[in-house]
C-alpha cells in the first residue's frame, strides 16, 4: 500500500514536471514567434521558429491563405509573393496547440497615380474652378499611407507652364485652381517620382462680354447683328452659342432666339411704329436700339 | 449675417456628422437581397464632420453606411462559407480582386474565418469635389476565429482600423479598396 502510494506520488511528479516542461516549451515557442511589427509589401522574410518535430503553419492575409506543414527548429520563409497586399496578416503554428502572432504589411514605394481632374470643360478665368485629385498606390496595388509629394504640372495651350506641389495624406491629396485667361486644352499632369498620369480639360470662352448689336433698316423690316461675340479675355464665344433679340412695339413683344455663326449673330424683325429692341446672351445684357416703324 | 442658403448648408454639414446606424439597419434589414443565415447586418455608425473638400447630403450617409454594413455582412458570410458568390455587389476593383484570390486560398486549404461582427465607427475624411471617391477610417469592433475545417486554431478579440475607398455607381458605393491599418494611422 505504501509502495503504491510512492509509486502513485512519482508518477505525479513526473507527469507533473513533464506538463511543466510541456507548457515551458510551448510558451517559450510563443514567446519566441518573433515576428516583424510591420514589412513593406514584397519585402520577404523568415521567422525563427524554436523546437523539434513538424507543425502546421498557416499564413493568412487580406488575398491569401496558406497552409503549410513546417520544420519546427529551422526558420520560416515567408516569400515576397506571400506579402504583396497590404494589411494585416496572421501567423498560426500548431504541434500540440496551435500559437499565434500578427504582423501589418505597409505600402512599398510610390509606383502608381490614379489621377481624376474635373470638369472636362471649364469657363476661362473662373477661379476654383479646376480640382485635381492624385491617389498614390505602389506596384502592387495598394494605397501608399506614407505621406509623398505629387506635383501637379499644368501645361495651358498659350501661355507659360506652371507646377503646384501637394503633400498626400493617407495615400491621397488635391488641389484646386482656377482656369487660365485663354480657351483651349489645358493639360494638367500629376507626377510622383517615375508615376505621371496626364489628363487634358478644355477651357472655353466665359460668358459674353461687352455684348452690342447694329440694326440696318429696310423699309419695314429691320436686319439686326451683333459684333463679333467674345468674353472679357477676348476669346471668341463658340458657334451654336444662342443670342436673344427681344422687340417690344405697338403689335406687342417678340423674341427671336438665334445661334452665333462665325461669331455674329443675327436676326430680322418687321417693326410696327415705335420699336425697342434688346439683346442677350446668357444672363448678359447688350445694348438697346430705339426704331421708328414705316408702319 | 448668416444667408438662408449658408443655415441650409449649416444643417446638411449637421446632419452629415450623426449616427445613422439606426436608419441604416431599418433600411437595410428590408432590402429583399439574399442574406447568408446567422450574419446579421453590423451596425454602422458614420461620422462625416470636417469632411473635405467637399460635404455630404445625408442622403449619400445613409447609402454609404447601408452599403458598407452590407459589404461587412458579405465579407463575413463568404469568408465563413469560402464561397465566393456570397461576396455579393457591394465589392469591386482590388477589394473585390484581393477577396476573391483569399476565399481561393480558403477552400483549397479547408481553413475557413467565421467574423463576429460588433459594429463600425466609419469616419468620412475625404470626399473628392467631383463626387468620384469618398474616403474613410473603420474602427471595427470584431471577434476573429479561425477555423481549420472544425478544428478552432485561433481567436482574436482585438479593435480592427481599416482604410476604405468607396465610389459611387449607378445605385450604390462600391467599396473599392479596404486596407487594415495600424492604429497609428488614427
Amino acid at each position: 500500500m505504501k509502495r503504491n502510494a510512492r509509486s502513485n506520488f512519482a508518477l505525479c511528479k513526473r507527469l507533473t514536471g513533464l506538463t511543466l516542461l510541456w507548457v515551458l516549451s510551448g510558451s517559450a515557442r510563443a514567446a519566441d514567434l518573433h515576428v516583424p511589427a510591420t514589412v513593406e509589401a514584397g519585402q520577404a522574410f523568415s521567422i525563427p521558429v524554436p523546437g523539434s518535430g513538424q507543425a502546421n503553419f498557416y499564413l493568412i492575409g487580406p488575398d491569401l491563405a496558406v497552409k503549410r506543414t513546417v520544420s519546427l527548429g529551422s526558420d520560416l520563409q515567408i516569400e515576397s509573393s506571400d506579402v504583396r497586399s497590404a494589411g494585416r496578416y496572421q501567423i498560426i503554428l500548431c504541434d500540440s496547440s496551435c500559437y499565434s502572432a500578427t504582423f501589418e504589411v505597409k505600402g512599398a514605394q510610390p509606383a502608381h497615380l490614379s489621377f481624376f481632374l474635373h470638369p472636362s470643360r471649364v469657363p476661362v478665368s473662373t477661379p476654383d474652378s479646376i480640382d485635381a485629385t492624385a491617389f498614390v498606390f505602389d506596384q502592387y496595388f495598394n494605397l501608399v499611407l506614407t505621406p509623398a509629394a505629387v506635383d501637379f504640372r499644368i501645361t495651358p495651350a498659350s501661355g507659360a507652364s506652371f507646377s503646384r506641389r501637394s503633400i498626400t495624406r493617407d495615400g491621397v491629396t488635391w488641389m484646386r485652381m482656377g482656369s487660365t485667361p485663354h480657351e483651349g486644352p489645358v493639360q494638367v499632369t500629376a507626377v510622383l517620382g517615375n508615376a505621371e498620369e496626364a489628363r487634358v480639360i478644355q477651357q472655353v470662352a466665359a460668358e459674353a462680354c461687352g455684348l452690342r448689336m447694329k440694326a440696318i433698316g429696310s423699309g419695314k423690316m429691320v436686319t439686326l447683328e451683333t459684333d463679333p461675340v467674345r468674353d472679357c479675355s477676348g476669346n471668341a464665344l463658340p458657334d451654336g452659342t444662342v443670342v436673344s433679340f427681344t422687340k417690344v412695339d405697338k403689335e406687342g413683344k417678340s423674341t427671336v432666339d438665334t445661334p452665333i455663326k462665325k461669331g455674329i449673330a443675327r436676326a430680322q424683325f418687321s417693326i410696327h411704329g415705335r420699336a425697342q429692341i434688346s439683346v442677350a446672351c446668357g444672363v448678359v445684357l447688350g445694348n438697346e436700339v430705339a426704331l421708328n416703324g414705316g408702319i | 449675417m448668416t444667408s438662408r442658403a449658408e443655415l441650409t448648408k449649416l444643417g446638411f454639414v449637421k446632419a452629415a456628422s450623426f449616427v445613422i446606424a439606426a436608419c441604416v439597419l431599418a433600411v437595410a434589414q428590408s432590402a429583399p437581397q439574399p442574406q447568408p443565415p446567422q450574419i446579421r447586418l453590423p451596425e454602422v455608425h458614420l461620422d462625416a464632420g470636417g469632411l473635405a473638400p467637399r460635404t455630404i447630403e445625408q442622403l449619400t450617409g445613409m447609402t454609404i453606411a447601408r452599403h458598407y454594413a452590407l459589404a461587412w455582412r458579405d465579407l463575413a458570410g463568404a469568408l465563413e462559407s469560402s464561397r465566393t458568390e456570397t461576396l455579393g455587389e457591394e465589392f469591386v476593383g482590388f477589394a473585390k480582386d484581393r477577396l476573391r484570390q483569399r476565399i481561393g486560398d480558403q477552400q483549397k486549404t479547408g481553413v475557413h474565418v467565421r467574423i463576429v461582427d460588433h459594429g463600425h465607427h466609419l469616419k468620412a475624411v475625404f470626399y473628392s469635389t467631383d463626387g468620384a471617391a469618398m474616403q474613410l477610417l473603420d474602427e471595427a469592433q470584431l471577434e476573429i476565429q479561425t477555423f481549420d475545417g472544425n478544428k478552432l486554431l485561433d481567436t482574436q478579440i482585438v479593435p480592427h482600423e481599416y482604410i476604405v475607398l468607396m465610389t459611387p455607381g449607378a445605385d450604390r458605393w462600391y467599396v473599392r479598396d479596404l486596407e487594415e491599418v495600424s492604429d497609428k494611422t488614427f
